[in-house]
């Protein structure tokens, strides 16, 4: 076949080229930007869709967290749990902490399976994927808001006293969710090509929530647990948005910079990693 | 053919892929972590060309059909003229701000519990059209897709004809200059077939559209195509613009490996089921 034609007016469609991080970044912020509508559509589709076929549809939203702070307030009313000493009553603590861990542990799971769930939309369209991760991102956050507003009235009919510096939680959260979000793409990756490091991920997620003191409180007899609890990122990244929101001080504040400072950069280094290989490992995705 | 009517340059595009899972997973962690830039013209345990130093050119006003037996590689090559599949070895060349549209899987991206209606703002909007394009095209859509009411049901309860025409429809619509056809209109009634391959005939006739056609229905490629590409395991090995030679070409090829009574008997067959 005779391919010696002139391709003067012709370019490359497609850069193969190695490109540097922030150029990479750009381009995501680029493709969000454009592709704003795709990502209005999905995040609509993915909230309606859980309850389309509800009667009663978003006030799920409502009852499941309702559901859940009875449990914990019950399980304390019965003794079945003693959390140590606390500056809070407990119900309040351990709702306002398995919310905080949820966002986190939430912001791990959905981004984790970001490619395996969307697996045969992305090969069989083109579009980009930057745009699915920030989907997921925000409908988690979305799906935060209402439990969250749940609990800010458990804490209220608990006596909690809200400082104005506790308007700054929102923001105190972000490292949790950069560092669960970091994680996540991470495992999103090995979950095509190292399927057992994967299960073992998701199996020392759920484990560390026994290691961050959330069903107890930091203060801990036990010199192992309390070392552990000690070094444990969380602890801080946890505790410290808590407080801020339910005492209006700051828990831990040098090291809660600290490993708000890693998280940060841990966030930039896993996108990184999955800008750059996502692409190339989808390819070697077997859809199930 | 006019050179300067090229709008997709296909040069030298070579793919490879692992036909074993565990080997599949073992290369992925491996040219992750420990050779990111491994050579890719050679071959390791398990591997295999997908596609093999491929060449075309699509020419302005052109429907390009391509055929091929199952794993000859179709797919595969249209997912990287796509953009799917990130592109190792040769390239992809178009005249600049051409706009690529393919459609593979007629559900992708679509929900069964939204409305048809719902539906074209979310497939529209993954064809990367903004609000105001899918309001503006929407009379358009409705018409092309001739859904009526059906348009407000669930997708769904949509037969796989009825997602055909709404997916077809939404693709038409986002204006593609180069449209990727990968068996999509293999549903549908013929009713709405003809049209679609009427369309497609006047579509390429405006400036600067082309048409990569993939089927392997030899009766449509017949009436549509206006050249044709044979492809086999993972090779383009054939090329014509006489649409009748090289269907015959491709039957005859794909019959290739059984020997000459049973292979006669094999060609009538086809040829009183298929052409």
């Amino acid at each position: 076949m005779d391919n010696n034609h002139s391709t003067n007016e012709l370019r490359p469609l497609y850069e193969n080229g190695r490109k540097g991080f922030t150029a990479r970044l750009s381009g995501y912020v680029r493709n969000i930007k454009k592709y704003s509508y795709l990502l209005k559509q999905l995040i609509r589709t993915d909230i309606v869709v859980a309850y389309k076929r509800s009667f009663i549809g978003l006030s799920w939203l409502v009852i499941t967290p309702i559901l859940s702070v009875l449990v914990w307030v019950l399980l304390h009313s019965a003794g079945i749990i003693d959390p140590g000493e606390m500056d809070i009553p407990y119900p309040a603590y351990v709702l306002l902490s398995t919310s905080i861990w949820s966002f986190f542990q939430g912001s791990y799971s959905i981004t984790s399976n970001v490619i395996n769930n969307s697996g045969r939309f992305m090969v069989s369209a083109k579009f980009p994927h930057e745009v699915l991760v920030a989907q997921q991102i925000m409908v988690h956050c979305i799906n935060f808001i209402t439990p969250f507003l749940i609990n800010i009235i458990t804490l209220l009919l608990y006596g909690i006293k809200f400082h104005l510096i506790a308007l700054l939680f929102p923001f105190a959260l972000i490292p949790v969710l950069l560092l669960g979000t970091g994680i996540g793409l991470l495992v999103a990756l090995l979950r095509i090509v190292a399927v057992d490091f994967s299960r073992l991920a998701d199996q020392l997620i759920g484990f560390l929530m026994f290691l961050t003191p959330i069903v107890f409180a930091p203060k801990i007899e036990l010199p192992w647990l309390s070392n552990i609890v000690k070094f444990n990122p969380l602890t801080y990244l946890i505790g410290f948005p808590r407080d801020l929101l339910t005492q209006g001080k700051f828990y831990e504040t040098n090291l809660y910079l600290m490993c708000s400072g890693v998280s940060i950069l841990f966030f930039f280094f896993c996108i990184s990693v999955f800008m750059k290989y996502e692409e190339r490992l989808l390819e070697r995705l077997i859809i199930v | 053919m006019d050179e300067d009517k090229i709008i997709l340059s296909v040069k030298g595009i070579y793919k490879k892929f692992t036909k074993d899972i565990k080997y599949n997973m073992y290369y992925g962690m491996r040219d992750m972590f420990i050779n990111p830039a491994p050579k890719y013209m050679t071959l390791r345990k398990q591997e295999f060309w997908a596609l093999q130093d491929i060449n075309f050119d699509l020419y302005e006003g052109e429907i390009l059909g391509i055929v091929g037996a199952n794993g000859s590689g179709k797919t595969s090559l249209m997912r990287l003229i796509s953009g799917i599949y990130p592109l190792d070895k040769g390239q992809i060349l178009a005249r600049p701000g051409k706009n690529i549209t393919s459609v593979f899987a007629l559900k992708a991206g679509m929900q069964p519990l939204f409305t048809g209606r719902e539906n074209i703002h979310i497939k529209g909007a993954l064809f990367g059209m903004t609000k105001d394009d899918i309001e503006r095209k929407m009379a358009f859509i409705e018409s092309f897709s001739e859904l009526g009411d059906k348009l407000d049901s669930p997708f769904g309860n949509y037969s796989s004809g009825m997602s055909a025409r709404l997916a077809y429809s939404i693709a038409i619509a986002n204006d593609p200059d180069i449209f990727i056809v990968d068996e999509a209109l293999a549903v549908g009634d013929s009713v709405f077939k003809s049209k679609c391959f009427e369309h497609l005939k006047n579509y390429v006739k405006q400036p600067g559209k082309g048409v990569l056609f993939v089927s392997n229905n030899i009766h449509k490629l017949l009436r549509v195509a206006s050249r044709i590409i044979v492809m086999d395991e993972g090779k383009l090995i054939y090329e014509s613009s006489d649409i009748q030679k090289a269907l015959h070409f491709y039957i005859n090829n794909c019959l290739r490996h059984i020997d000459d009574v049973r292979r006669q008997k094999m060609l009538e067959t086809v040829e009183y089921y298929d052409l």
